[in-house]
């Protein structure tokens, strides 16, 4: 049992890691996005402006549904152990 | 001498050899390349047994016995074995396994071993090695009417270093001539590559977006000192301005 436990500590550590780069890679790409959307139709207005139009991007981006899929680092390996578990021990 | 010891002295010479390659084939030259090829080639070698070995695969079978053998573990067959802290026995080498010997259709035989894996590597977390023997003891019993499974197993058997496969799952199948898709390697691989990609697409990101920016800074700034040392040098009068200017003392900037 104490094996069992060791495992979850080490996966969660290992999975928090993982969850927090898949994060940053993902708000990454959104950034990027957002970048390419001013630039390619208000390319007129200042880099103030610019900057603006970003970080409110990337606010509503934070409070959206879209982050909700990233507790899929979580689940998805939570799932396959318990599936593997029953595979493997049941009769 | 320990085992960390013995992968310590060949990791050791694996190095040296490997920086005495890199020396003898300098970068660009055609011996280079080959070294290029042949450690890509080592690798995709390495990986491909190491999944070779951890893969389910399936044998159906007839079981034709099951018993326990005290099995003493040297250090050559160790790594084969589940680690001591997840068997039968605490911190030893000689422990108590169960084995299951099985006949296949055309008569001939193999042997599995039947350890639970523990929680970590290979990631089966098989715990029930008692049940399935007792399992593999009934279809052992009926020889009137042979019961033909399929044994669900990974690992390889060598015979000079005494390895067995261990067996994962028994499933009765209807006859000897049944074949099993092979659901579980399908799906691992197809997420190893996925997950292969997505590796690749965010350090791409990563470059592209934390890297690339911060090293054309680094040049421009590098770029911008050389220029200033250049014209400092340049309007130095004295050996002594000039080594400053070098240093990058000037007093204007």
């Amino acid at each position: 049992m104490i094996g069992f436990l060791r495992l979850f500590v080490v996966a969660l550590v290992f999975l928090s890691l993982v969850y927090l780069i898949v994060r940053a890679y993902a708000r990454s790409v959104h950034r990027e996005e957002l970048e390419r959307e001013w630039d390619e139709s208000r390319s007129g207005l200042s880099q103030a402006d610019r900057d603006i139009f970003i970080n409110a991007g990337m606010r509503v981006y934070s409070q959206g549904p879209g982050r909700r899929l990233l507790w899929l680092v979580f689940i998805l390996p939570a799932v396959a152990f318990a599936v593997i578990v029953w595979l493997v021990n049941a009769q | 001498m320990s085992t960390l010891m013995y992968w310590g002295l060949f990791l050791g010479l694996l190095a040296i050899a490997v920086g005495v390659l890199l020396l003898r084939y300098p970068a660009g030259s055609r011996g280079r390349r080959n070294l290029r090829w042949g450690g890509w080639g080592l690798i995709a070698l390495i990986v491909g047994l190491f999944l070779h070995y951890t893969l389910p695969r399936h044998a159906v079978v007839r079981v034709v016995n099951t018993y326990n053998r005290v099995t003493t573990l040297g250090w050559e067959n160790r790594i084969f074995y589940a680690s001591p802290d997840t068997g039968t026995a605490e911190q030893t080498d000689t422990r108590d396994i169960r084995f299951i010997d099985v006949a296949y259709p055309d008569n001939t035989v193999m042997v599995f071993r039947n350890e639970d894996t523990g929680w970590v590597w290979p990631p089966y977390f098989k715990y029930d090695s008692a049940t399935l023997q007792a399992r593999a003891a009934n279809f052992a019993q009926q020889t009137a009417t042979p019961q033909w499974v399929s044994v669900t197993y990974y690992g390889w058997r060598i015979p000079i270093l005494s390895t067995y496969p261990n067996a994962v799952r028994i499933r009765e199948v209807a006859g000897p001539d049944v074949t099993i898709f092979p659901w579980a390697n399908i799906i691992v691989l197809t997420l190893l590559a996925l997950v292969i990609l997505f590796v690749r697409r965010m350090w791409l990101q990563f470059r592209q977006r934390m890297v690339d920016p911060v090293a054309v800074e680094i040049t421009d700034a590098l770029d911008g000192i050389e220029s200033r040392t250049d014209e400092r040098m340049k309007s130095a009068r004295t050996d002594w301005g000039r080594f400053k200017a070098w240093l990058g003392l000037g007093q204007k900037s």
